[in-house]
């Protein structure tokens, strides 16, 4: 009975609803003349997203079938290539996102996914980091890889 | 006159010719590439300039801002992914014009109101550049307050449908940009003690997520579908009769751009939904805007790259740089011994009209180097989906990690790509969250100084100078139009409906 009222679009709502009153609460506690505009701006966004809730909640959207897919490992690879960019420089995580970025988008066959991880992955990172010197988070504090 | 042929003839060198081909190339196709914008662009061809002479290196770095800006809207038509954040309203349109398999005219419209655009806002430029600037001047906070509250009204046409998602998006993009140090007092602000939060939140890194990442997300979860192929990227220009049928609409972006560039601190990305804003009220097709209308095209492209010309105004007659693209165009400046101010048409007009000159130069290349750089990029999305979407997940990460340097920008790009592909599930308009997040920082901090002038009187805000009470006026005029037609929409769909239950009893 709960897991079919508490649909998908019900959850986000929900979830941006506890996000806004999370961050009204630091805002209350803020430094008056800063905090003035966020205050305002939260205001808003609690009183949008509780009409949101209300309304998802009536409407009674069937929940859609679940279903095993492979993309929220994607999205952690994605979430952890990015945070990890700091300690292990920029080389390391990208190939290892670009390879599974690959794989998932069904390039399988080892030379091309190879190839594309080398190209795309090592290629771009060579040519913004040594060639172009855009500078890009590093390993070695040389700033090599 | 003499001035001006000479400036001509110093435009007209093979040497400033090759930068501005060669500049513009490039700044299309790096404008084109998820996360790379102008920044970047300008940051790569800097270093190149050190040995050239003044307006040669200012052709190549001229070449590459005008260039990006366009390069932005080609991505933006054929994957929903704008390029650079000056072209994130072309999105609106374009995208769905492309998906209606009519890529080859939204690319041609992007193309000729980019042109077109640019070209208006030189001429402008060379002949009233000093009564613009002094016009300009006129814009205090309170003016730029209405101008910006005119802009955020964007909002409501674009979530047609879906206005409370549409809003709450937009105050989520105003909320990002409050992260960080207060602008007026300095104190912290939602930094939750984090050294690397207290510059705030990039907006580079947060249109890479929102539409790069996220669109990623989206033709993953869809991949056996046959719509997330990418169609072939083709260019068509429209005819001289469709020109001619749309031309009010690309003389208004264009002097919309032309104008708001003049202003310091606003930049492209908001002229481009200003004037997105205003064509969903005066354009006779605003009922077809967002559903794949060459108007919004031309709405945003016309008036983005008017901006590439009028932001010189502020930064050549005042000194001011407008944003962070023409205050390095600035520093290139400098280096080069031109210094910008008010001094400077009197000292050195043959070097500016040169640079008005170049400016026009590189639009007409621009239009010229149009074809061949679409058909970089179709090659380019001719390859399998997988190699595609790997790139822009490269080209994305190293956008969000060259534009400032802070490692929180990758995170950001990465939670920013999860949260835009949730709120795309649930419906939510994605739009309104970058326009949050480009017109929130000019509108606190121009309400707060404003506030500081009018010594907490907001009351006194409307009727401050004429330029405020006529903003103001046309907001309270926009809201009323938008109110009457919304209740004459639902009152013919509550007609509707009832006609069509009257039917099935019978």
């Amino acid at each position: 009975m709960l897991a079919s009222l508490i649909h998908p679009r019900l959850w986000l709502a929900l979830t941006l609803l506890a996000a806004g009153i999370g961050l009204s609460v630091v805002a209350w506690n803020g430094p008056a003349d800063a905090m003035l505009m966020p205050r305002v701006v939260l205001a808003i966004w609690c009183a949008m997203a509780l009409t949101l809730t209300i309304i998802e909640a009536l409407r009674h959207a069937p929940s859609p079938r679940s279903s095993l897919s492979p993309l929220p490992l994607l999205m952690a690879a994605v979430l952890l290539a990015a945070m990890t960019m700091d300690t292990l420089g920029f080389l390391l995580p990208a190939l290892v996102l670009v390879a599974l970025t690959l794989w998932l988008f069904r390039v399988r066959r080892t030379l091309p996914l190879l190839v594309g991880t080398a190209l795309i992955g090592g290629g771009l990172w060579f040519l913004f980091h040594h060639v172009l010197l855009i500078r890009l988070p590093a390993m070695l504090n040389s700033g090599v890889i | 006159m003499d001035v001006i042929l000479a400036a001509v003839g110093d435009a007209f060198t093979w040497q400033a010719l090759l930068a501005i081909v060669v500049g513009t190339w490039a700044g299309i196709i790096i404008g084109g590439l998820p996360g790379l914008g102008s920044v970047v662009g300008l940051t790569i061809f800097l270093p190149f300039t050190f040995g050239l002479d003044v307006i040669t290196s200012m052709a190549l770095l001229i070449g590459v801002y005008c260039g990006s800006v366009y390069g932005g809207s080609i991505t933006a038509i054929l994957i929903n992914t704008p390029g650079t954040p000056q072209s994130a309203a072309t999105t609106f349109d374009g995208y769905p014009m492309t998906q209606q398999g009519r890529v080859d005219e939204a690319l041609g419209w992007a193309t000729f109101a980019s042109f077109f655009g640019g070209v208006l806002s030189c001429v402008l430029l060379i002949f009233c550049a000093p009564q613009l600037a002094k016009f300009a001047v006129n814009f205090g906070s309170i003016e730029v307050f209405a101008l910006v509250c005119l802009a955020m009204l964007c909002i409501v046409g674009i979530s047609r449908g879906s206005l409370l998602k549409g809003l709450l998006c937009g105050m989520m993009g105003f909320f990002f940009s409050m992260v960080g140090s207060d602008p007026i007092t300095g104190a912290d602000r939602f930094t939750f003690g984090t050294q690397a939060l207290s510059s705030g939140l990039d907006l580079i890194p947060v249109v890479v997520g929102a539409f790069a990442l996220s669109e990623i997300f989206v033709r993953f979860s869809a991949r056996d579908d046959e719509a997330t192929v990418i169609p072939e990227a083709r260019l068509r220009f429209p005819g001289l009769r469709e020109i001619g049928r749309r031309s009010i609409e690309l003389l208004r972006g264009s002097l919309i751009g032309s104008f708001v560039g003049a202003l310091p601190g606003t930049g492209a990305a908001a002229a481009a939904f200003i004037s997105y804003a205003t064509a969903q009220k005066l354009s006779p097709r605003r009922a077809q805007l967002g559903k794949g209308e060459p108007d919004g095209i031309i709405a945003s492209e016309s008036s983005n790259n008017a901006v590439t010309g009028s932001a010189f105004i502020p930064t050549l007659a005042l000194g001011i740089p407008g944003d962070v693209v023409t205050a390095m165009m600035m520093g290139a400046m400098v280096i080069h011994g031109i210094t910008p101010g008010v001094r400077l048409m009197a000292d050195q007009a043959q070097t500016v009209y040169a640079l008005f000159v170049v400016l026009i130069i590189v639009n007409v290349v621009m239009l010229i180097l149009s074809k061949p750089s679409i058909g970089l990029f179709r090659y380019l999305f001719k390859l399998p989906l997988g190699f595609v979407m790997a790139g822009i997940v490269m080209f994305s990460f190293i956008g969000a990690a060259s534009v400032r340097g802070n490692p929180l920008d990758l995170v950001v790009a990465a939670l920013t790509g999860i949260l835009a592909y949730a709120l795309r599930l649930g419906g939510y308009p994605l739009a309104p969250l970058v326009i949050g997040m480009v017109l929130g920082p000019a509108l606190e901090s121009s309400l707060r100084r404003g506030l500081l002038i009018s010594r907490g009187d907001f009351l006194s805000f409307f009727t401050h100078s004429g330029i405020a009470t006529t903003l103001f006026a046309l907001i309270g005029l926009f809201l009323v139009w938008t109110l009457w037609s919304s209740l004459a929409q639902w009152r013919a769909n509550v007609a509707s409906r009832r006609q069509a239950s009257a039917r099935v009893a019978e």
